[in-house]
């Protein structure tokens, strides 16, 4: 086997982040090659690279030998692709726009679905055809059956297309790419992609969002397409498909390639692990499951009782988005005074459930109770008034104000002005990272800075309950420890937390309970000393 | 109502009174159809009215000044309409949405009041009169051209371009992944508006006695969107509804004419409001087919689906 796509020392960064940081990469023809790394490591960036959405800093991205396109099963050989290239030796991909990129055999899918909505399926497929129709401009000007017979060839082929990636063309066909099911929608993305013919056909998280059941069969497709000859770049969250499916994975990690191998080996790196469960998993992970440590923490998993009147309670809360049901069924609970962390892995549906806390999204159904404020049907005003109060994801800080009118924002819903102003300067104080830039514009903070300010807003709708999403995301390792400080702080001066962390040992180190979400669902909880100990979280984030 | 009774039993008659609105209807569904390029390749471009006067200032002074006969006149007239938006569309194709809409309205006044108020040629402020003026001859080549453009530009949005067209609208990163040449195609489509466009500026000319600046404002390319906001921009019948209704709407309810861009605005915001994919939805005259009609379509397909 040949190397068919060959990334050398690949830069690319967006101000001060470095997105993809000196990566190389080989991938090989014929292979199933997994792209992994938690939220934010660059894997989208690096995939917008090669298909030209992106241009490199530096490095090159090279196509290698490319073999003549393989002609379709059932089908004439289809016209040779417009482009140069086609055959023969290695063709650099870098700098050539995402056009040019297809041209050269490399299709992909989009991670957010990425379907012309108004057309139906079939036109969908057709679309992805357009490198192998001739311009046909006359022959449609005089639509006799003698001139449309390339048309109806076209047509016969889009069908089989999506009959291959498990679509009735019949039941299908003519619906609106719009209306098809979430999980028929990343297929037919496929079968779109397929339609260029291509080489190598990269899939950005085709699974994100199915259930188990659609999972497997995009793993079945996936390994289908492959014995087919196709080479494919997966990447994904859901560690299950990547591991099961993949021959060779590469590990991204703060836009550096910090694991590359098959996946048993990249499994068991403890790079790999630390990358995934946070700075303290190597510690951990030394422990040895059944070891006498382990025995104590199982023991301690049973002191953790459920609240019995708890400040927040949840039941069987489910939560869909269109077709997709991001969260199903739910329930836990918050005492006064504790720190609790939901903890998994990117896309099971924790900031979903804190989004449906906020009312910044409705649940579908179940029980949402804040004391004494029914939060599945309360506006999103009066939730915050009465105290439960959210700080989100990616800290939403606004850039262009100052730190100080971030905060004087934060006070909003305050009535009593001189209050406000005198927490304000309090806050200030407390976090002299912030006093310090109090007349600097916010987004001139860094992303830590601003994820203190975003919590110190917070703060300032006095808050009786504070959801915490993500806090560390995007975070170097000292930041992190200062922000988890900062969380330390305001929960010893009486702040009730609800905290959603990718970065599960953090979390767990300073939560007193927390639930492991999988795929919308609880699958484990205790304290987090004990589940910190369990092997079965290991297994949740990297599917063991 | 007399206009409707009269277009039943007397059309001869009906013909020969409205021969003018007849004659602006027909340039205004031009026009229609000029937008609706742009619009089926996903672009907000508004610059109609600047191509209209490119291709009637063109016809007219070639007339004046050159022995050429008067067809010639009109085809340079829209191919120079079409060879200036090559150049505009160099740089303004790169904007997208509102902001491309902004641009193209910013050539449309920068056209009247920088170029054509300041060229002596074009008689700046006070217009041109035009020497080879027919109105009712005039008529003709409209009544000609409207169908057959219609046809060209429905049969040209299922060529191998039209379909790279629809996929543009829809999702140009996506296109640009089906190895679709974006910013080569959307070009292609503002080339072949402009080049609509400024052959219905010749003809209008043609039944007019006058080309008049003011003609070529602003006020002219809201118009021309209104066309295709109210027919709809699903397939070129859309438009051209709108521009039928539009026209001659202040001739069928005469007690209104006073009241033209009231009224006109009004029913922009009905349709806005209550019917925004237009008059004329997917799948050709939603609105005007009967329900038994599309009842049957359904079971006729769900049959052909067993």
């Amino acid at each position: 086997m040949s190397a068919l796509l060959q990334l050398t020392n690949v830069n690319r960064s967006f101000g001060g982040v470095h997105a993809v940081d000196n990566v190389s990469v080989e991938i090989e023809e014929g292979t199933i090659f997994g792209l992994i790394g938690p939220n934010g490591a660059g894997k989208t960036t690096l995939v917008n690279l090669v298909t030209g959405y992106i241009r490199p800093q530096s490095g090159s991205i090279k196509l290698l030998s490319p073999p003549p396109p393989a002609s379709e099963k059932g089908s004439n050989s289809p016209p040779p692709l417009a482009g140069e290239g086609r055959v023969g030796a290695a063709v650099e991909l870098a700098r050539r726009p995402p056009h040019a990129v297809a041209g050269m055999g490399i299709a992909r899918t989009f991670q957010t679905l990425r379907l012309y909505r108004n057309l139906t399926a079939l036109e969908n497929v057709l679309a992805g055809m357009h490198l192998r129709r001739r311009d046909d401009t006359l022959q449609q000007l005089i639509p006799i059956p003698a001139f449309l017979k390339e048309d109806r060839r076209r047509w016969q082929h889009a069908r089989e297309l999506l009959a291959r990636v498990g679509l009735d063309p019949d039941k299908f066909g003519n619906r609106q790419a719009a209306t098809l099911s979430y999980g028929d929608q990343r297929r037919l993305e496929v079968a779109r992609a397929l339609a260029l013919n291509p080489h190598l056909l990269i899939l950005d998280e085709p699974a994100a969002g199915m259930n188990p059941a659609e999972k497997d069969r995009v793993r079945a497709l996936i390994q289908q397409l492959n014995q087919d000859g196709l080479t494919v770049l997966l990447i994904d969250h859901d560690m299950r498909l990547v591991m099961g499916v993949c021959r060779h994975i590469a590990v991204l990690n703060f836009g550096r390639k910090i694991a590359d191998g098959p996946p048993a080996t990249v499994s068991q790196d403890p790079a790999v692990i630390t990358a995934y469960l946070g700075s303290q998993a190597q510690k951990t992970a030394a422990h040895v499951p059944g070891s006498e440590e382990m025995d104590v923490a199982a023991t301690s998993t049973a002191v953790s009782a459920e609240p019995t009147s708890p400040l927040l309670e949840v039941r069987d809360l489910q939560v869909s988005y269109g077709a997709i049901q991001a969260v199903r069924g739910v329930s836990f609970g918050v005492a006064k005074g504790e720190i609790v962390a939901l903890i998994g892995a990117n896309g099971a549906g924790k900031s979903t459930i804190l989004n449906s806390l906020s009312g910044v999204l409705r649940p579908h159904s179940g029980v949402a109770r804040f004391g004494e404020l029914d939060l599945t049907t309360a506006p999103p005003d009066r939730i915050v008034s009465q105290g439960l109060i959210q700080v989100p994801e990616g800290r939403e800080i606004l850039a262009r104000l100052t730190v100080r009118e971030n905060l004087e924002l934060g006070a909003w819903g305050r009535s009593n002005g001189r209050s406000a102003h005198r927490d304000i300067e309090g806050l200030m104080k407390q976090f002299p990272i912030l006093g310090q830039r109090r007349d600097l514009p916010a987004g001139q903070l860094s992303g830590g800075e601003q994820q203190i300010l975003a919590i110190a807003r917070g703060l300032l709708a006095q808050p009786k309950l504070l959801l915490l999403d993500e806090p560390s995301l995007g975070l170097a390792p000292q930041m992190v420890d200062t922000v988890f400080d900062v969380i330390k702080k305001i929960h010893n001066d009486g702040v009730t937390i609800l905290l959603v962390e990718q970065n599960a040992l953090r979390a767990l180190e300073i939560a007193d309970r927390a639930y492991v979400v999988e795929t919308g669902r609880i699958l484990l909880s205790g304290t987090g000393a004990a589940l910190r100990r369990n092997p079965e979280v290991q297994k949740a984030y990297l599917g063991g | 109502m007399d206009f409707f009774i009269q277009l039943f039993t007397d059309p001869v008659g009906f013909y020969n009174q409205h021969e003018l609105l007849i004659a602006q209807i027909g340039i205004n569904a031009i026009l229609a159809i000029s937008i609706f390029v742009t619009f089926y390749s996903g672009q907000l471009t508004l610059a109609n009215a600047g191509f209209m006067a490119i291709g009637a200032y063109t016809t007219v002074i070639m007339s004046l000044y050159l022995p050429t006969p008067l067809p010639v006149d009109m085809l340079v007239g829209a191919l120079l309409a079409a060879a200036i938006g090559f150049l505009v569309g160099l740089p303004v194709l790169r904007l997208r949405g509102v902001f491309l809409a902004i641009a193209t309205i910013g050539f449309v006044e920068a056209l009247r009041l920088g170029v054509i108020l300041n060229l002596p040629i074009t008689g700046e402020g006070q217009g041109l009169k035009n020497p080879s003026a027919d109105p009712l001859g005039g008529i003709v080549p409209i009544l000609i051209s409207v169908p057959i453009l219609t046809y060209l530009v429905w049969r040209l949005t299922h060529t191998r371009l039209g379909q790279a067209w629809a996929a543009i609208r829809e999702d140009e990163l996506a296109a640009s992944s089906n190895g679709i040449n974006v910013p080569a195609y959307k070009m292609v489509a503002f080339v072949i508006s402009a080049l609509v466009a400024g052959y219905a500026g010749a003809l209008e000319t043609h039944i007019n006695f006058f080309v008049d600046p003011t003609e070529y404002s602003v006020t002219r390319t809201i118009q021309i969107l209104t066309f295709a906001v109210v027919g709809g921009t699903t397939n070129v019948i859309g438009p051209i509804v709108g521009a039928v209704f539009l026209t001659a709407l202040p001739e069928i309810v005469r007690q209104f004419a006073a009241y033209r861009d009231v009224v006109n605005g009004i029913i922009l915001i009905l349709v806005i409001i209550f019917r925004p994919q237009g008059i004329v939805g997917r799948g050709g005259l939603a609105i005007i087919a009967p329900r038994w009609w599309t009842r049957w379509r359904t079971r006729e397909r769900a049959a052909a689906a067993h």
